[in-house]
């Protein structure tokens, strides 16, 4: 016979829709979510490594030979920067300003945006300056008393201001003492004669390309490195956009495969319904004279036909899952969306053949052990397909599946087994609950002795109703908490008044004024901080350049620091060790350090510092650690003295304040009063930063609607299994007399406390795997979540109550005998 | 035909094993028609699955068209079958999924025919469902849906046709006229008919009754009975 034919007949009998709508969905999660989040990441870093400019980049203070770059890989690009400060005049008028050379084809990756007129309407460009020209900061118009199209002067060459420059994408967060940008073209450097052989230069050699090509680019320039010479990816520059990517990563994957996983339990569910509504056709067809093995090739081959029907199907459909959930995030996506890759036709595949294998064929393998002496007896062959093995390849399965999309071993032991053992406990104690209610069931009258009569008679598949559903629930649970959190978190990183403006340079007799001009313009700043800059010479009277330790941290000695001081402990500080400013008669000063930078430097507390502060020096002993977040856009710092140390050093003031791109004329005037301040704006690089998570959180948000399906699955799934039975039973009760009410009184009610069950085991349960969740996975700060104890038993109860009573509304509605015919 | 020699059946139940047969002999030539009867529980339904190779006994030999049952597995048994029974069953046992014509088919499927769907429409004729091929089970009353399951017994000419209590789930009219199709379809094809029945008038209808009880033959008329 042919499986085609055969396969055509099953599926107008009806009982393969679930099967293939179960099956379906996983692979449509798979090769829709996995593929959309592949091309989700490969944006979002493409776009992120818009902060780079680049994919990769070498930073180095001296120019490398061409040499160098002579024999790149094939599909690896290249550009050039030169950076470095200078004076540039216009008249009479003179300004320090951070000169940025850049050669053709930057930036490789983003964009420059630029505008007709200082402080104009942001146009994005992809050209550079041609050679002759200058793009300039807005404010170095009026600092300069010049208007697009003058002349400035930059060393020995003459440029011409034609646009006025609002952001490049790599502008950057090492700001301290950066003057106002000046974009040039590369070839105008050495017409300048500013650049000399020891000028304090940075240059930066920027690439992009796949990670193979680039990689080797590194191997192949290692040789030529110095110790000064560093390597930046996007992980190094912008360590918040990563982690916040990493976490959202993590999160799809779990997410991704607990409703694989849910889809997997609802392709057992499924398959399992589909042998039991079998046996009595094998029984016949065995009857009829065919063969265990033309079986096993009939009903194999069946659920074969559906793997590839729906391998093929939900590849399509993930496609288009890829495509709505682009089209969703339009507006919040800035990129187009990279090509998809033939990976999630291949994954889905994977994971169909995985959830036949594991799910569906064993207990449709078990159907050709049907005795075809059940056409006579229709008792025998039930017990074919109560065994072990089917839940022993069902884990195998899922441990496989959870595994081949997670890629890590830990993570989906750690979730099967924490998941296997709240559900043994859960399944015993429910189990243990349903024996108990049968003395209730005796006491009981009316309506309720039916109801408890009929649960403790199907105990056994109610406890599983009740311990899957609250897996399903579960899982839905813990994917919205964690969600939720992960969101919250990320918007507390980055609220709306994240200061996006930061002045430095403040000499001393500035900082009333300014701090004046602030209040008087509404503008609540982060507050003004002093900052005295010095080095490190010692360590506990140690030369830092004789500690071998701190080799591999030169960077971190090898420069001036910003000092600062101050009597309180700073709003998003934390002391991790040691103690705040103490009351000592010691004559040494105290000095709290920052606990990153005392980790890469061996400093613990009590560890005594050496500083030298213009040409003075100071010893200090450290009196605590801190940790804090540099994300906050407030000023921080890695050194923090009490006060009376620094205060007789020269010193200027810094701070950060947020100010409305609709206010930013107001910037005009603060830098005409004050034109010694240097003003960085950093709006556009918290607008890239606040891009990145609306992104991936509307991609979350999407992720939990597939994960909802799945949860619905399991749960009509869960119900049809018990189905035969329920239409049975209640179909023999009304042909006693049973009235319809009363059916429907016990429906609901058998149905509403298997709800309230599932529910309360699910708050329970996913309260415990969210503690693991959070402070093991996802890093973060547990919480506990008091409306999932109530939510949950009450929406599972009425959820269940209701559908429960839909699906078995035949009961109520159709004469008896109809029932048990169909039956 | 068939042949019993020594046949006992005994399954266990709780702590205790119950005989169902006891040591049962019998011989049904070919084109005989015979009819087991008996009170419920007297093993009626076991001999019957036993002669058609449905089951195992637990002691005796059966062989079935010379050949011996003990001797083959499941599967053998099965090809057997294919080969030359055809079963008839009191709740009809037709496939809910497929259409009254697919329902014929399928042992002429099973066994490889090409020729199936003719031959499930000329059976359907037969039986005066002709206009109703395309059907499902459940839109069939009840004496149509066993005269579906007569089609698809007769459809695949067997040797030896077993029913079992094959108008038990109808009502008299409808039985009555069920068994007519039954013995002028039998008449047709000459087949063997084993048939296991509670109702005396259908009995009687057979050549031969063997009647059982207590899981032992009390009687066999073992004599051709006047049509």
């Amino acid at each position: 016979m042919s499986h085609l034919r055969w396969l055509m007949r099953e599926w107008r009998g009806g009982e393969l829709a679930l099967l293939l709508v179960s099956l379906l969905l996983a692979v449509t999660i798979v090769s829709g979510v996995a593929g959309f989040a592949e091309r989700l990441q490969r944006g979002i870093v493409g776009e992120s490594h818009q902060f780079l400019a680049a994919d990769l980049v070498l930073k180095t203070p001296r120019a490398l030979p061409a040499e160098a770059f002579a024999e790149l890989p094939d599909g690896v690009e290249t550009a050039r920067v030169i950076e470095f400060r200078s004076m540039v005049v216009a008249g009479e008028a003179m300004e320090l300003a951070s000169i940025k050379a850049v050669s053709e084809r930057y930036p490789l990756k983003g964009e420059l945006t630029i505008s007709d007129e200082p402080f104009g309407l942001p146009l994005a460009s992809r050209e550079i300056p041609p050679a002759g020209t200058a793009w300039l900061d807005s404010r170095l118009f009026p600092l300069l008393g010049i208007e697009i199209g003058d002349a400035l002067q930059l060393g020995d060459v003459s440029l011409r201001a034609e646009q006025a420059l609002i952001t490049e994408p790599d502008r950057g967060t090492s700001f301290y003492g950066m003057g106002p940008r000046v974009l040039i073209n590369e070839q105008d450097v050495a017409r300048s004669g500013v650049v000399q052989a020891g000028s304090l230069v940075d240059y930066r050699y920027l690439f992009a390309g796949a990670s193979e090509p680039l990689a080797q680019v590194q191997t192949a320039l290692q040789p030529q490195l110095t110790v000064s010479d560093r390597w930046q990816s996007l992980d190094d520059s912008q360590p918040q956009i990563a982690r916040t990517l990493e976490r959202a990563e993590r999160f799809l994957l779990l997410a991704g495969s607990f409703g694989v996983a849910l889809a997997g339990v609802a392709v057992a569910l499924a398959a399992r319904r589909y042998s039991q509504r079998h046996l009595d056709t094998v029984a016949v067809m065995k009857a009829l004279g065919a063969g265990s093995s033309q079986i096993t090739r009939l009903y194999v081959g069946n659920i074969l036909l559906l793997a590839l029907v729906s391998a093929l199907l939900g590849w399509a459909l993930g496609l288009g899952v890829q495509t709505a959930l682009f089209a969703m995030i339009r507006d919040l996506v800035g990129f187009t969306p990279p090509a998809g890759t033939l990976r999630p036709l291949l994954a889905g595949a994977i994971t169909a053949l995985l959830c036949v294998a594991s799910f569906a064929l064993p207990p449709v393998l078990r159907l050709r052990s049907v005795p075809p002496l059940r056409v006579l007896r229709r008792d025998l062959g039930n017990e074919s397909l109560s065994s072990g093995v089917s839940a022993g390849a069902g884990i195998a399965g899922l441990f496989l599946l959870m595994l081949w999309y997670t890629g890590s071993v830990e993570l989906v032991l750690a979730v099967l087994v924490g998941v296997a053992v709240i559900l043994g406990l859960a399944g015993i104690l429910v189990l243990r609950l349903f024996t108990s209610l049968r003395r209730w069931a005796q006491g009981a009258g009316g309506v309720m002795k039916l109801a408890l009569s009929a649960m403790v008679r199907r105990r056994q598949a109610n406890a599983f109703q009740v311990v899957s559903l609250a897996l399903a629930l579960m899982v839905l649970l813990c994917i919205i908490a964690a969600r939720s959190s992960l969101m919250k978190e990320w918007q507390l990183q980055l609220p709306t008044d994240t200061p996006n403006h930061f002045l430095v340079n403040i000499a001393p007799d500035q900082v009333a004024p300014v701090d004046a001009w602030l209040d008087q313009h509404d503008i609540r700043s982060a507050g003004l901080y002093p900052m005295v800059r010095g080095r490190l010479v010692t360590i506990d009277g140690q030369d830092v350049y004789e500690i071998p330790e701190i080799e591999a941290n030169r960077g971190s000695v090898n420069r001036e620091i910003n000092l600062s001081w101050s009597e309180q402990l700073p709003e998003d500080n934390k002391l991790t060790s040691g103690h705040w400013w103490t009351d000592s008669n010691d004559a040494m000063a105290q000095v709290s350090v920052e606990e990153e930078f005392a980790e890469r430097l061996g400093i613990s507390v009590g560890t005594r510092l050496g500083f030298r502060i213009g040409g003075l020096p100071l010893e200090a002993e450290v009196s605590s650690l801190r940790s804090l977040s540099w994300d906050s856009m407030r000023p921080n710092f890695f050194l923090l003295f009490e006060p009376g140390v620094l205060e007789a050093y020269p010193s200027s003031s810094i701070t950060s304040f947020y100010l409305d791109a609709n206010d930013k004329v107001l910037l005009n005037d603060l830098l005409s009063r004050f034109p010694t301040i240097t003003l960085i704006e950093m709006d556009a690089v918290i607008r890239q930063a606040r891009t990145v998570v609306d992104q991936v959180s509307a991609a979350l948000e999407l992720v939990l609607v597939l994960i909802i399906a799945c949860a619905l699955l399991v749960g009509i799934a869960n119900l049809q299994a018990s189905l035969d039975s329920r239409l049975h039973e209640n179909a023999i009760l009304r042909t006693l007399g049973a009235s319809r009410q009363l059916i429907r009184t016990c429906l609901l009610a058998e149905f509403a406390l298997i709800g309230l069950l599932a529910g309360l085991l699910a708050g329970v349960g996913a309260e415990i795997c969210l503690y693991l969740i959070q402070t093991r996975l996802l890093d973060m700060e547990p919480s506990w979540h008091p409306m999932f104890w109530l939510a949950a038993p009450i929406g599972a109860a009425s959820l269940v109550a209701v559908s429960g009573w839909w699906f078995c509304r035949e009961v109520i509605v159709a004469p008896p005998l109809q029932v048990l015919r169909r039956l | 035909m068939i042949h019993a020699k020594n046949v006992s059946k005994r399954v266990q139940v709780a702590d205790s094993e119950l005989c169902i047969l006891k040591g049962t002999s019998l011989e049904i030539k070919r084109g005989e028609s015979v009819a087991i009867i008996g009170p419920s529980g007297s093993g009626k339904s076991t001999l019957l699955g036993l002669l058609a190779g449905l089951d195992e006994p637990t002691d005796g030999d059966i062989w079935l068209a010379g050949e011996h049952l003990n001797a083959l597995d499941e599967d053998g048994r099965a090809a057997l079958r294919a080969r030359l029974v055809g079963f008839v069953f009191q709740s009809f046992q037709l496939l809910p999924g497929l259409t009254a014509q697919e329902n014929v088919m399928l042992p002429l499927e099973l066994r490889g025919d090409r020729s199936a769907a003719e031959v499930a429409k000329d059976y359907l004729n037969r039986v005066g469902l002709g206009h109703r091929l395309d059907h499902y089970p459940r839109q069939l009353s009840g004496g149509e849906q066993q005269r579906v399951a007569l089609a698809r017994a007769f459809a695949p000419q067997p040797d030896i046709l077993f029913a079992d209590e094959p108008t038990g789930n109808l009502d008299a009219d409808t039985g009555a006229s069920v068994n007519d199709l039954l013995f002028s379809l039998n008449a047709q094809s000459s087949t063997t008919l084993v048939l296991v029945t509670h109702e005396p008038i259908l009995a009687k209808r057979c050549a031969r009754r063997i009647t059982l009880a207590a899981g032992e033959i009390m009687e066999d008329t073992g004599e051709a009975l006047p049509a």
